[in-house]
């Protein structure tokens, strides 16, 4: 549902200094006539401000501040209040403060067309039409999903294309060399092998696919392995001998404390331990020796047995700290003893001759400690020194136990294991080009398919604009050998208007068409564009649009206007006075404002009309006691008056090089129009006669202000009769019904109003 | 004259396409409506992902 204007209210904006309303009514049209500089573009500014965010010639200059009014009232707020019929009303205030969302319902509607941006559309080149129109259709969503998928494509084509390659390189790796390799060529290769190895063969390559088979397969070659990982752990264990510590303090140490006095008490630690339990166990005869029974003073002996076994004590704590290291080394004698003699069976177990490891004196060391005896240092070192010599020659030996060269079978096992592994990355990459490629063809199906769907929505619609286009062009330039007007597709993302030319295709038609042709052209898209495509906004604002036209195709356009677009608002401001006057009369129920002048002071001044505009406006002057004024407009109401009907019933008017032929005299008209009467209606010629002959008069006279300098000034009666004289010759060219001209339809020789109830030539009422 | 949106678009679209996994348009239709993610990569991955195995 369309949304009309009903009101609209400017405060201190553009050419308003206070407060402006313009009345709509209940969404009617209206046409709104002013002279340059009266300020009726303030309305358009309004409009444009409010439903844009922005006037865009002022945007485009960059002021954007001129919105508000210069050297108005100091602390007026500039402010633009908009009435519509539905939701989209409201009001802004300046600074606008409104987010891009406000106008997001309707930003891609069209509703303004003005003549100084009249031929923007058509000036466009084709990319740049291309994108007005992919904005107008709001297709920019549809048309960035298209640049995604697109991008999609291209990218699993990549893809494809690497997995297609990689499978190229396995299937040549297989086939030694070919493009092609078959499964069953793969499998013969793994049944030789396998069979070579003495290994069941696998069923299928599915079957090779699988982990488990080739470690069975393996496995069960395990033992030659193993003899090859043995020899290995030999030579490394022989690399890594080493004779053990020697920590030689040590064993002097003992040998030093074993020789000492204190070490020979050891041997008699336990008799006198036995002494001292005796004494005070006070089982012996008091003032005797309780070992031997000697006489001996009790405390005497007491303190020498306490004595004695603190030294025994003693003894003991220094032998046990040095026996524990020394038994440790022994150990570790022991322990080099029997890691050299298990090396020299497995080195003479591979056939090498190794000479016998060296004994270990680790018994001897543990006898001498255990008898309290000197541990001989030098043998120990003579051991360990015998030692490195035999590791020395077992590691000399060690270099000639290598580990054996492959043999054949491993040499098998390993073709079977890269030919496995080459089968699996093979079958890997083969089911990743086919996922890629049905990856791709999904892609490929959608992209195409959106694109197609594209192309042809985008062809319908242009067809359903070209359709209007062309409607609508040629309502303004009918019969001419211009003709197939249309928008078409160029090439992907270009759009061009398109003409016919006396059987030429002209795409652009600027080579072809005239200033005002464009113009027609610009206006026609204009108007198919909104009556397309609008879902908001059903209002239309054309602002000065027919400066380029010559009378005729202003009647056209009027013509137009007022009957092709009877269902929507229009708001036409024109400087053109017979341009207000031709819609006025075209379309009677349309509201009418005239500019009439403006001030810096109080901003503009408008008149609104009640009924026809000129005459209406020569009444009110006259009432108002302006009598000049109102000869004034009385005598334009009827030059407009003759110059419409010459021009509708197609008068033969003469044609004067290089000058204004909408702008001919009275007296021209009058002859033009007698003429014309007397072909197509003899009797109302002569019905009419008195009343040309008398405003023939009254445009010499009555209506006439030059002659009032001179002769003094007509009374308002005579300027009231001549303007009623006007008023019936109007009124006998409008239908008292309808309020049309009575050539609303039909052709100069037999036209009918509207409501077909008046007519030319008038009907003879027998 | 309305204005299709480009889920709306797509998803006409994909009615008339034949032999498409049946949940291609669904899964592609909410990628359509998010924002701020690069889209294109998102439909490629769906696209591998509908292919399958």
């Amino acid at each position: 549902m369309t949304e009309r204007l009903q009101r609209l209210v400017m405060h201190a904006f553009r050419g308003v200094p206070a407060e402006m309303t313009v009345d709509f009514g209940n969404g009617e049209s209206t046409v709104i006539f002013g002279e340059n500089g009266t300020g009726k573009s303030t309305i358009a500014d309004a409009l444009e401000w409010y439903f844009r965010g922005e006037i865009e010639l002022l945007s485009h200059e960059g002021r954007q501040h001129a919105v508000r009014y210069v050297g108005g009232e100091d602390g007026r707020a500039t402010s633009v209040e908009v009435m519509t019929s539905g939701t989209l009303g409201g009001k802004v205030v300046f600074p606008d403060e409104r987010t891009p969302d406000t106008f997001e319902a309707f930003r891609r509607e069209t509703f303004l067309l003005r003549g100084r941006t009249l031929a923007d559309f058509i000036n466009k080149t084709k990319n740049e039409k291309w994108k007005a129109l992919v904005e107008i259709l709001g297709l920019d969503a549809i048309e960035s999903l298209r640049e995604d998928l697109q991008r999609a494509r291209n990218d699993l084509r990549k893809a494809s294309k690497a997995a297609d390659e990689e499978v190229r390189v396995y299937r040549r790796a297989l086939s030694s060399g070919g493009d092609t390799v078959s499964e069953e060529t793969v499998l013969t290769s793994l049944r030789q092998i396998c069979e070579l190895l003495g290994v069941d063969p696998p069923q299928s390559l599915e079957q090779v696919a699988e982990p488990s088979w080739i470690t069975a397969a393996v496995g069960a070659s395990a033992n030659a392995s193993a003899s090859s990982t043995g020899r290995e752990n030999l030579v490394t264990e022989i690399e890594a001998l080493k004779p053990p510590d020697f920590d030689k303090k040590v064993f002097e140490a003992w040998n030093a404390l074993v020789v000492s006095d204190r070490a020979r008490l050891l041997p008699r630690a336990s008799l006198v331990r036995e002494g001292k339990r005796l004494i005070e166990a006070q089982s012996t005869e008091a003032g005797r020796c309780p070992l031997c029974g000697q006489k001996v003073d009790q405390k005497v002996l007491a303190r020498r047995i306490e004595s004695a076994l603190v030294e025994v004590m003693e003894a003991s704590r220094d032998l046990e700290r040095f026996r524990d290291p020394i038994l440790e080394q022994a150990d570790s004698l022991e322990g080099a003893y029997d890691l050299r003699e298990a090396i020299h069976e497995r080195v003479s177990g591979l056939g090498l001759e190794t000479p016998p490891v060296p004994a270990t004196p680790d018994t001897r060391i543990q006898d001498q400690v255990g008898a309290l005896a000197p541990v001989d240092v030098d043998a120990i070192a003579s051991y360990l020194s015998e030692l490195r010599r035999w590791d020395k020659t077992v590691s000399k030996l060690a270099r000639h136990i290598s580990t054996p060269g492959p043999s054949e079978r491993d040499n098998q096992l390993m073709m079977l294991a890269a030919l496995c592994q080459q089968i699996r990355a093979w079958q890997q990459a083969e089911k990743k080009s086919a996922r890629a490629e049905r990856a791709l063809t999904i892609a490929e199906t959608v992209f195409d398919g959106y694109q197609r769907k594209q192309k042809d929505d985008l062809g319908e619609l242009l067809e359903r604009i070209s359709g209007r286009v062309a409607q609508f062009y040629s309502t303004l330039h009918p019969g001419e050998a211009l003709d197939a007007v249309s928008i078409e597709p160029w090439t992907a993302k270009g759009i061009e208007l398109a003409i016919d030319f006396y059987g030429s295709r002209q795409r652009p038609p600027h080579g072809v068409l005239s200033e005002s042709h464009l113009n027609s052209l610009a206006i026609a898209v204009f108007l198919a564009m909104a009556a397309s495509f609008n879902e908001k906004l059903g209002f239309l604002i054309l602002d000065d649009v027919i400066n380029s036209f010559d009378v005729e195709h202003r009647g056209r356009l009027a013509e137009l206007l007022a009957d092709g677009f009877s269902d929507w608002q229009l708001i036409v401001l024109t400087h053109d006075q017979q341009f207000f006057e031709h819609l006025s009369r075209r379309a009677p129920s349309w509201r009418r404002i005239e500019f009439t002048s403006w001030s810096h002071a109080s901003g503009p001044r408008t008149t609104k009309y009640e009924t026809s505009g000129m005459l209406a406006a020569a009444r009110e002057r006259l009432q108002s006691g302006d009598v000049q004024g109102a000869a004034t407009k009385g005598r334009r109401a009827l030059e407009e008056l003759l110059q419409e009907v010459c021009e509708a019933l197609v008068a033969p008017l003469p044609f004067r090089r290089g000058q204004a032929n909408d702008r001919r005299e009275i007296g021209e008209l009058f002859i033009g129009l007698r003429r014309t009467l007397k072909e197509h209606a003899k009797s109302q010629l002569q019905s009419l006669e008195p009343v040309f002959k008398h405003l023939e008069a009254d445009v010499g006279a009555t209506l006439n202000v030059a002659a009032h300098a001179s002769r003094g000034r007509s009374g308002a009666s005579e300027v009231q009769a001549a303007l009623e004289r006007i008023e019936s010759l109007d009124a006998l060219w409008s239908c008292p019904d309808c309020r049309t001209r009575v050539w609303h339809k039909g052709t100069p020789e037999a036209a009918r109003c509207r409501c077909g109830k008046s007519a030319f030539p008038p009907v003879v009422v027998a | 004259m309305h204005r299709p949106s480009a889920e709306q678009f797509l998803l006409t679209l994909l009615e008339t396409l034949e032999e498409l996994p049946p949940e291609l348009a669904q899964r592609l239709a909410g990628l359509v409506k998010k924002e701020h993610v690069d889209r294109a990569s998102a439909i490629r991955q769906l696209f591998e992902d509908v292919a399958g195995d």
